[in-house]
C-alpha cells in the first residue's frame, strides 16, 4: 500500500492526459483539482508512514524514495498546488489556452515530484531539467507579449547554464564515486568525511559545479535577473515561481548535503554568496518602484538567506525557511487579484492588519498599553529563554546559524510591517514594539522548529555539517551583530519611511545620489545583460 | 586517419560547403535529404571501424561546427536550418562512442525529419520554408504549434525527450578531456540557442494579421504524431541505456 506514494511524480502526467483529451473546458479544473486531492492525500499518508515507521519507503529500482525530506516537501507541494489550481481555475477562465495552462502546471508539479523524490542521480538530472523547460512554456504562456518571451528567454539561458554545470557534476560525480545512486553517495561521503578532511580537487569541483548550479535556480545575485523580470506571468505562475521552483536550489543542496561535509570552502562561498545576495536584493527592493519586482527582488533576498543558511551548515533550516517563504509569497501573489478589485472600489484599499493596527484611528481603547503589553510579553521571554540556554549551555543558541535566524527575523519584520506602511514621529514607538514583537515570535518558532526539523531530517548527523561549516560565529559575537543590525537596520528604516522630513530644504549628497542611483538602476546587471548579451 | 575524414566528410556538411551551397545544384529541400543520407553512411562507416577518433578531425569538426551555428542563426528557412544543425552536431558523431553517437545520431535525425516537414507544411501554407512573420502559431494553428514546440524541445536538448537522454548517456560514456567539456558546452548550448531563437519567432510571439493560418491537415497530424510516437520510442531507449 506505501508503495503508492511512489507514483505521486506520475499522476500530474496522467492528469495532463487527462486533460488533454478533454473538450469541455469546465471538466478541466475538475479534473486536475480531484487528481490533485488524490496526490495530496497519497502525500499525507506517506508523510504518516514515514513518521510513524521511521522508516524510507524505496522503490522502481531504488530510483525513487519518499524519505524523510520527502515526507515535509511532497505534501507542502501538493498542498501548494491545489490552492494554484483552485485560484487558477478562475483566474484563468479567460485566457486563451486554458487547456495548454492547466497541461503545463500539471508537468511542472510532476517535475518538482520528481526532483524532491529521486534516489537517483539520472532521474534528478532528468527532473531538474523537465522544470526548466516546464518554466520556460509557463513564463511565456502570454505568448503574444514580446517582453514575457523575452524575459522567457533570459530565464530559460540562466537555467540551462544551470543544468549544464549540473550534468557536468553529475558527470564528475560518477566518474570519481561510480554511482548515480543517492544513498549510496551520501554514504560513502559520510564515512570519507569521517575519515578527516579531503584534498582531492575534483571533489570541490563537484561541490562547486552543484553549488552554483543550485544559486542560478535559486536567483543568486549576479543569477537573479530571471525572477524579478518574469513577473509578467500569469498570476498563478508567479506564485508557484516564487513559493516552489526558487526553491530547488535549497532542495538539491539538501540533497547534497553529505558531499558538502567534504567541502567547507563550497559552504564557506555559499554562505559569502548569500550573504551578498541578502544585502544588495534588500537594497534594491528598497529601490525599485515597479511593485512586481519588488517582490521578486523580496524572493532573491529571501533565497540569499536560504543559501546563507546552507553555508553555516544549518540545511534543516533553510527547509523550514524555504516552505515558510513559499506560503508567505505565494498567499501575497494570490491575494493581489481579489485586492485590485477592492482597491478599484475603496481607495483605502489595501486596508491590512498593518494598517489597522498603525494607522486607523482605534478611540476605544487606549494602543499604547496594548504594545507595551505585547513588548512585555515578548521581550521579557526572549530575554528570559537567552539567559536561560546561556547559563545551561556554554554554545548558547545550538544552533552555529543563530546569527542569519536573527538577521532573518528582524529583516522579515521590518520588510512585513514597512512594506505598507510609512512611519511617523507619532506611532514610530508602535512599529518598533511590533518589530521586536515579530522577531521575538520568528526566533521562538525557528528555534523550535528548526532543532525539530533537523532531528527529523539528518538525525545524529544533524551536528556534523555546523562542524563543517568553517565560519562559526561564537554566541557573544552572535549577540553583538544581533544588537548592531538591529540598531543600524532600524536608524536606516526610521530614515528610509520617516515622512515628516521637509523634503526640499536639503539637497542630497553626491555619494547618496550615486547610492540610489546605483540601487534604482539595479546595479546595471540587466543593462550589462541587454548589452553584452544580445542572443534572443 | 583516412576514416576520421570520411566521417568528418560525411558527418561534418563538407559536401554542402564545398559544393551545393554555391552552385545550387540541389534545392534546399534536397540537401537535408542528402545531408541525413551521407550522416547514416557515416554511422554504417563508423561502426563497421570502431577506433578512437584522432583529435585533429574532431578539432576541424568542432571549427567547422561553430560556422554552422553562425549560419544557422542567419538563416529562417526550416529546410536550411535543420541541415545546418545536423551539421553543427558533427563533433559530438564523431566523439561519441559508437553506439551512443549511432543513437544519438538517429534520435538527432528523427527530429530534424520532423522539423523538415515542418518546413514542408509552411512551404505548402505559406509559400515557402521561411518562418519569418508567420509568428505566434501556438494560438491560432495549434497543431502546427504543438508539434514545433515538441520538436523544437527535443532539439534544445530537454528530457523527457530523446535528444536530451542519449547526449546524456553519451557523455557518460566518453572519457573526458579539456576539448572534451569544450565540446559538450558548445554543442549543449548551441542546440539550445538555436531552438529557442526559432521558438521565440515561430511558436510565440503576435499574430501576424496579414498571414491567413491554416493548420495541419489531418494526414499531416498522423504523420507527425508517428514521429513523436518515434521519439517517445527513443526516449524510452534513452533511458534505459542511461539506467543500465
Amino acid at each position: 500500500m506505501e508503495k503508492l506514494v511512489l507514483f505521486i511524480p506520475f499522476i500530474p502526467i496522467l492528469i495532463a492526459f487527462l486533460i488533454g483529451m478533454l473538450n469541455t473546458k469546465i471538466l478541466m479544473p475538475k479534473v486536475s483539482l480531484y487528481f490533485s486531492s488524490g496526490v495530496a492525500l497519497l502525500a499525507l499518508y506517506g508523510t504518516y508512514y514515514v513518521m510513524s515507521n521511521d522508516t524510507e519507503i524505496h522503490g522502481f529500482g531504488g530510483l525513487l524514495v519518499f524519505n524523510e525530506l520527502s515526507a515535509i516537501l511532497v505534501p507542502y507541494v501538493a498542498i501548494l498546488g491545489l490552492v494554484i489550481r483552485k485560484y487558477a481555475t478562475k483566474y484563468m477562465w479567460d485566457e486563451p489556452g486554458y487547456k495548454r495552462f492547466f497541461i503545463l502546471l500539471n508537468f511542472i508539479f510532476s517535475a518538482i515530484y520528481l526532483l524532491v523524490m529521486s534516489n537517483n542521480l539520472i532521474i534528478l538530472t532528468i527532473a531538474w531539467q523537465l522544470m526548466s523547460i516546464s518554466l520556460y512554456l509557463l513564463i511565456s504562456f502570454n505568448v503574444e507579449s514580446t517582453s514575457a518571451i523575452k524575459n522567457g528567454g533570459w530565464t530559460m539561458l540562466i537555467h540551462k547554464l544551470a543544468d549544464l554545470l549540473f550534468i557536468i557534476a553529475v558527470v564528475l560525480t560518477y566518474k570519481t564515486f561510480g554511482s548515480f545512486d543517492l544513498t549510496e553517495l551520501s554514504q560513502i561521503w559520510l564515512e570519507m568525511s569521517q575519515k578527516g578532511s579531503v584534498d582531492d580537487p575534483r571533489i570541490y569541483a563537484i561541490g562547486f559545479l552543484f553549488l552554483f548550479a543550485a544559486m542560478m535556480k535559486s536567483a543568486i545575485i549576479p543569477f537573479h535577473l530571471w525572477l524579478p523580470y518574469t513577473s509578467e506571468a500569469p498570476t498563478p505562475v508567479s506564485a508557484l515561481m516564487h513559493a516552489g521552483v526558487v526553491n530547488v536550489g535549497g532542495i538539491l543542496l539538501n540533497k547534497m548535503a553529505f558531499l558538502l561535509l567534504l567541502t567547507p570552502a563550497v559552504l564557506n562561498v555559499a554562505f559569502v554568496m548569500g550573504l551578498i545576495t541578502a544585502i544588495f536584493a534588500t537594497l534594491l527592493m528598497l529601490a525599485v518602484s515597479d511593485v512586481k519586482r519588488y517582490l521578486g527582488y523580496s524572493t532573491v533576498g529571501q533565497m540569499g538567506y536560504m543559501i546563507m543558511e546552507v553555508g553555516l551548515g544549518a540545511f534543516s533550516l533553510a527547509i523550514y525557511h524555504l516552505m515558510v517563504h513559499g506560503i508567505f509569497k505565494a498567499t501575497f501573489f494570490l491575494e493581489s487579484g481579489s485586492l485590485i478589485k477592492q482597491a478599484r472600489k475603496d481607495p483605502n484599499i489595501p486596508r491590512r492588519l498593518t494598517y489597522e493596527l498603525f494607522w486607523e484611528e482605534k478611540p476605544q481603547y487606549n494602543s499604547i498599553n496594548m504594545f507595551r503589553l505585547i513588548a512585555l510579553f515578548t521581550v521579557v521571554p526572549v530575554i528570559a529563554f537567552v539567559g536561560i540556554k546561556y547559563l545551561l549551555s556554554e554554545s548558547g543558541f545550538e544552533f552555529n546559524a543563530a546569527i542569519i535566524i536573527l538577521a532573518f527575523a528582524w529583516l522579515t519584520g521590518t520588510q512585513l510591517f514597512l512594506s505598507f506602511f510609512e512611519v511617523t514621529k507619532a506611532n514610530s514607538l508602535k512599529v518598533l514594539s511590533i518589530l521586536i514583537s515579530s522577531f521575538v515570535i520568528i526566533l521562538f518558532t525557528y528555534e523550535a522548529v528548526g532543532h525539530a526539523l533537523e532531528r527529523f531530517l539528518y538525525g545524529e548527523h544533524g551536528k556534523l555539517f555546523y562542524e563543517a561549516a568553517t565560519l562559526h560565529v561564537s554566541f557573544a559575537m552572535t549577540i553583538l551583530m544581533l544588537i548592531s543590525i538591529m540598531v543600524i537596520g532600524w536608524y536606516f528604516t526610521y530614515k528610509q519611511h520617516y515622512v515628516n522630513v521637509p523634503i526640499g530644504e536639503h539637497t542630497p549628497s553626491k555619494t547618496k545620489w550615486r547610492i540610489y542611483k546605483l540601487l534604482a538602476k539595479e546595479g546595471y546587471i540587466s543593462d550589462m545583460y541587454v548589452k553584452y548579451f544580445k542572443i534572443f | 586517419m583516412l576514416i576520421d575524414f570520411i566521417l568528418l566528410f560525411l558527418f561534418a556538411g563538407v559536401p554542402y560547403y564545398v559544393f551545393f551551397e554555391k552552385t545550387k545544384i540541389l534545392g534546399k529541400e534536397k540537401i537535408f535529404l542528402l545531408s541525413a543520407f551521407l550522416v547514416i553512411c557515416g554511422m554504417i562507416v563508423s561502426s563497421m571501424f570502431p577506433q578512437e577518433r584522432c583529435t585533429l578531425v574532431i578539432v576541424v569538426a568542432f571549427l567547422a561546427s561553430w560556422f554552422s551555428l553562425y549560419k544557422a542563426k542567419q538563416t529562417t528557412n526550416l529546410y536550411k536550418l535543420s541541415y545546418y544543425v545536423l551539421f553543427f552536431n558533427a563533433p559530438m558523431l564523431i566523439m561519441f562512442e559508437t553506439k551512443e553517437s549511432i543513437l544519438y545520431g538517429i534520435s538527432l535525425l528523427v527530429t530534424l525529419f520532423g522539423i523538415y516537414l515542418m518546413g514542408k507544411y509552411y512551404e505548402r501554407s505559406y509559400g515557402s520554408a521561411n518562418y519569418r512573420s508567420v509568428s505566434g502559431i501556438t494560438l491560432v494553428t495549434p497543431y502546427a504549434g504543438l508539434f514545433l514546440t515538441l520538436y523544437l524541445t527535443t532539439l534544445a536538448l530537454y528530457p523527457p525527450f530523446p535528444n536530451s537522454l542519449l547526449f546524456f548517456n553519451a557523455i557518460l560514456s566518453t572519457d573526458t578531456n579539456s576539448l572534451w567539456y569544450l565540446s559538450v558546452a558548445v554543442i549543449f548550448f548551441g542546440n539550445f540557442l538555436i531552438a529557442m531563437r526559432v521558438m521565440a519567432k515561430t511558436v510565440f510571439g503576435k499574430p501576424n494579421d496579414n498571414v491567413h493560418y491554416i493548420d495541419l491537415a489531418p494526414k499531416e497530424r498522423w504523420l507527425h504524431l508517428a514521429i513523436f510516437a518515434l521519439l517517445l520510442v527513443l526516449s524510452a531507449a534513452g533511458l534505459k541505456e542511461l539506467l543500465s
